[in-house]
């Protein structure tokens, strides 16, 4: 089979000028065959998502060998439970529900997340050190500075746009505590930049 | 951004909004999933073999861990802080054809909860940690192999895996209480 999503949106730009609706139809169609265990079907979702799953995770832990590893585990969780994905949101949104809740887990096992690698360089990729406007790299440090709480709202809510409600949801805490958080992470970030309340 | 209306035009927001979502990772990860899915999907039967395999395993390395752990706090007491209370699942009578839980069993099973509050109360709050973890295992596993047992009544390795779950259970009480009196004769089961 053709792995029609395979070169991914992010590599080539050419996903991207598709039509919304064709973009689903494909996804919807791989994931059809996937879930019947068609392997290449879904190591073209992986292709098509693995830099966003990668993203998130890389974000939550501030770890690149670790995210590599939740990234990784993600994928085959989503594989064992592709019988739960109802279609209701995008594959790609279900999936970071997905990294999440491994980058959650692996973090609630390991409490050594103290003792995390807090490098810059192991933080931010070269790709988007070039890719970014300059001045992008503080805000990525400062970001890894944040306490795992704040980090984790600020990271879904503000860096990948997912609603309160949806962060609260994949995070397990109470909306109040994700607006909470979000602002926490607001003054502490301001004050890690030096940018005046 | 989505509904953080109060902080638009915030510049930190709009510096995160615009990081780039999707970070290519510096090695290919598909070949690891690839193995790991390649495997044929296991069915329910299988889930339940593999919990109950897993049961057994990790009964055997807590009890082995608690062995280890109550060696070292052999003479320490300690005055310790609240913490969650132990809850017991009733065990049921019999189970299969072969094993039935005498009266002794059940009495000597009840006797050793009430002693390991008590007893727990002594050891520190790491040992107390760590029987406590020991104990929610084991009843895991008691819980896992009843249900693999709810499809296959009759499987005698699996009811001799429950069997042996229950000793372990009553191994771990004792050692947390210290007794000493004699190993239950299998006629007590």
């Amino acid at each position: 089979m053709q792995a029609t999503l395979a070169a991914g949106a992010a590599e080539t730009g050419i996903e991207e000028a598709r039509p919304v609706t064709s973009y689903r139809a494909d996804e919807v169609r791989l994931v059809d065959q996937a879930r019947a265990g068609d392997t290449a079907a879904f190591e073209a979702l992986y292709r098509a998502n693995v830099d966003r799953v990668y993203g998130l995770c890389l974000r939550m832990t501030g770890n690149a060998a670790e995210a590599e590893d939740c990234a990784q585990d993600a994928f085959i969780q989503a594989w064992q439970k592709l019988d739960r994905f109802r279609g209701d949101s995008a594959f790609g949104t279900w999936l970071h529900r997905v990294a999440v809740n491994v980058v959650l887990g692996r973090m609630r096992k390991d409490r050594r997340e103290q003792d995390r690698i807090r490098a810059v360089a192991d933080v931010v990729p070269q790709t988007e050190q070039q890719g970014n406007d300059a001045g992008l790299d503080d805000i990525e440090q400062a970001i890894n500075g944040l306490p795992s709480g704040a980090r984790h709202v600020f990271v879904l809510n503000a860096v990948y746009g997912y609603s309160h409600g949806e962060t609260s949801e994949m995070l397990g805490i109470a909306e109040g505590t994700s607006k909470a958080q979000l602002h926490r992470a607001r003054r502490l970030l301001a004050q890690q930049m030096g940018i005046e309340e | 951004m989505n509904e953080n209306d109060e902080f638009k035009g915030d510049p930190i927001f709009e510096r995160a909004a615009k990081l780039d979502k999707a970070i290519a990772p510096s090695r290919d990860l598909w070949p690891g999933i690839e193995r790991a899915i390649a495997a044929p999907r296991r069915s329910a039967w299988d889930t339940v073999w593999a919990k109950a395999a897993m049961a057994l395993l990790l009964v055997g390395g807590s009890s082995g861990v608690t062995y280890f752990a109550m060696q070292d706090e052999a003479t320490v007491v300690t005055e310790v802080g609240p913490r969650p209370a132990l809850v017991f699942t009733p065990v049921s009578g019999s189970f299969g054809s072969r094993y039935h839980l005498g009266p002794d069993f059940q009495d000597a099973r009840q006797r050793l909860r009430g002693q390991l509050e008590a007893e727990l109360e002594k050891l520190s709050p790491e040992a107390q940690q760590e029987v406590m973890s020991n104990i929610e295992a084991i009843q895991k596993a008691i819980a896992d192999i009843n249900i693999a047992l709810a499809e296959e009544p009759d499987n005698v390795l699996l009811q001799e895996l429950l069997l042996s779950t229950y000793r372990e259970e009553l191994a771990l009480m004792r050692r947390v209480d210290g007794i000493a009196n004699a190993a239950m004769l299998r006629g007590d089961i």
